[in-house]
């Protein structure tokens, strides 16, 4: 685990030592601020819940900008020749990736207090809702964290990287919402369409906005998260062997 | 220490291997000199001995422990440079120490303690705060090099470590790493020979992915002269060309001969060739004095080690002779220049 930390240590520094954390924390801004203000309404209810529905979506394309680099970068500037030579396991090389993710996650939401000052200026916000509705934003940013890191040990190429952990994120959302929509799978068969629905991550984080915690949606994003770092891992482990 | 068991590597099935059935071992204290031209295989070998590539067959020990089965041991006891010497270009020198410390295990203490040694052995005292990205090449060598020396391992391996550097910083390195003997194993991968003749105890060249020559480098030394070309000496006399060929004609030994004259003074250059091992040269300065000339230079021509690389890695060479005859090996006569 130390060494996990270690490595995270590293990695979230080197985020921010690049522009594309602060192009993605502007962009993320920019969208949170535009959607609230157009919610800011005298005579509605002072909630995020507006803005949680928009950041869920930001998240699929803002998240692979930050993960896209993780391994593939250490592959194409070499220095996974060093990291892989030191007393490390690919696990640790993972996890490490992904707490600095996190990391970049948690200061992402964290601007998200902006509005919630603004409405605790002018009315009585209830946090249940902005508590849980921000827990599930960050489960929905680990499981795409580990998307990104997923597809970042595929290939050395950022930008391959980076299109193939939005082509899995779109896969988990757009997909997964519009499919079970269509009228041949109701009739074909109604559980693979309860299937699809259930790994849709916008029904999963729907409950969380509303201010419900439930242990399902829980499991649901530890196992997404849990599934795609263990395959960074092989893929890791994989190179040793191409 | 280090043990290379019959490493092969073959990138693709079926293709012909980079490296083929490379085994040594390298005993504690020594510093042996892995050296090849570009391309023969001393990266590929290099990574499967560090356990970042694994070989197509055969294995590597690291103080017995196998550096894939059990990478974790092995990997604590080595200190490795790889030949691209990839940093992170974000963080400062000195923390990139402490993250290669930090890895290996070390407590703060030990790390700052270590970086001050370092400092002073690397010469890192201008660069300790610089941010990587901003380093010359050279510069940023010499932090991979100290990287690799973080935890003071007992084995270094260091792949091409003054590549990109000036002549004086080369020779700052070579005598680190001459120091490194005796209390370190450390294997030197290079292309260069005249750095394996500064630093190492022994060398072990390599060609077309396979051990062309192994040995210490005075018995390499020994092999250059007795399989070298045949021997010149070099002569310069005073008299007229014709009398310096009547002298040499009488020199028994000599294969061919002339001479010319070298300029108007009356002094002429000869040059004699001689079977190989056989110095002609107390016979020729005799057969000049007889006949009354007189002479200020004899200078016997000596296949050198540099020669002799040239001559195992060439592709057209057949390793395996050379190899063979090692044993049977005649000492050089009275080959001092």
């Amino acid at each position: 685990m130390k060494a996990a930390l270690t490595l995270a240590k590293r990695e979230w520094a080197a985020l921010f030592f690049s522009p594309v954390a602060y192009a993605v924390i502007g962009l993320f801004g920019m969208g949170c601020g535009l959607v609230f203000l157009t919610g800011f309404v005298p005579g509605q209810e002072a909630t995020l819940r507006s803005v949680f529905g928009a950041i869920v979506w930001l998240l699929v394309f803002l998240v692979p900008a930050i993960g896209m680099k993780f391994i593939s970068e250490e592959i194409s500037g070499g220095t996974i020749e060093r990291l892989m030579t030191l007393p490390v396991s690919e696990p640790q090389i993972v996890v490490g990736k992904w707490l600095a993710g996190m990391g970049f996650v948690v200061v992402l939401l964290g601007t998200l207090a902006l509005p919630v000052l603004v409405l605790e200026a002018v009315a009585e916000p209830d946090y249940g809702p902005i508590v849980s509705g921000t827990l599930g934003l960050v489960l929905v940013g680990g499981l795409y964290v580990a998307v990104a890191l997923f597809a970042s040990a595929v290939t050395s190429s950022q930008v391959v990287a980076y299109m193939a952990a939005v082509f899995v994120n779109c896969s988990l959302t757009f997909v997964l919402f519009f499919v079970p929509q269509t009228e041949w799978i109701k009739e074909w068969s109604p559980a693979v369409r309860a299937a699809l629905q259930y790994g849709n991550v916008n029904r999963q984080y729907a409950d969380f906005a509303k201010g419900l915690i439930d242990l399902r949606h829980f499991v649901y994003f530890l196992t997404g998260t849990g599934l795609f770092l263990f395959g960074a891992v092989k893929l890791l482990e994989s190179r040793r062997w191409r | 220490m280090i043990e290379a068991i019959r490493l092969t590597k073959r990138y693709t099935p079926g293709s012909p291997p980079a490296v083929d059935e490379v085994s040594f071992v390298l005993e504690p204290g020594t510093v042996t000199g892995f050296l090849g031209p570009n391309g023969a295989g001393k990266s590929t070998t290099i990574r499967m001995l560090t356990g970042y590539l694994p070989p197509t067959s055969g294995g590597a020990k690291i103080d017995g422990h196998d550096t894939l089965t059990d990478a974790h041991a092995a990997r604590r006891l080595l200190g490795y440079l790889p030949e691209s010497n990839a940093l992170y270009p974000e963080m400062r020198s000195v923390e990139f120490l402490h993250f290669v410390g930090k890895l290996q295990g070390m407590p703060r203490r030990d790390r700052k303690r270590r970086i001050e040694e370092l400092t002073e052995r690397c010469g890192l005292s201008l660069i300790l705060r610089r941010t990587v990205a901003r380093l010359s090449k050279g510069n940023r060598q010499r932090v991979g090099i100290a990287s690799a020396l973080m935890h003071d391992p007992p084995v270094v391996v260091l792949d091409e470590p003054t590549s990109g550097l000036d002549p004086r910083q080369m020779s700052e390195v070579r005598d680190l790493i001459r120091d490194l003997g005796g209390t370190h194993t450390v294997l030197l991968s290079t292309h260069l020979l005249p750095e394996v003749q500064r630093c190492c105890d022994r060398a072990i060249i390599i060609a077309g992915g396979r051990v062309v020559s192994d040995g210490s480098l005075d018995a390499l030394r020994d092999e250059a002269l007795r399989t070298g070309q045949a021997g010149t000496v070099l002569i310069e006399a005073k008299g007229s060309v014709e009398a310096v060929r009547t002298a040499l004609a009488g020199v028994s030994g000599v294969d061919q001969f002339d001479a010319t004259a070298a300029d108007e003074t009356g002094w002429v250059d000869a040059w004699l060739v001689s079977d190989r091992g056989v110095d002609v040269r107390d016979a020729a300065a005799s057969a000049l004095q007889a006949a009354g000339l007189l002479v200020r230079e004899i200078r016997r021509e000596v296949p050198t080690l540099e020669e002799y690389f040239f001559r195992v890695t060439d592709p057209a060479h057949t390793p395996s002779r050379e190899l063979a005859e090692v044993p049977g090996r005649v000492e050089a006569t009275g080959g001092d220049a």
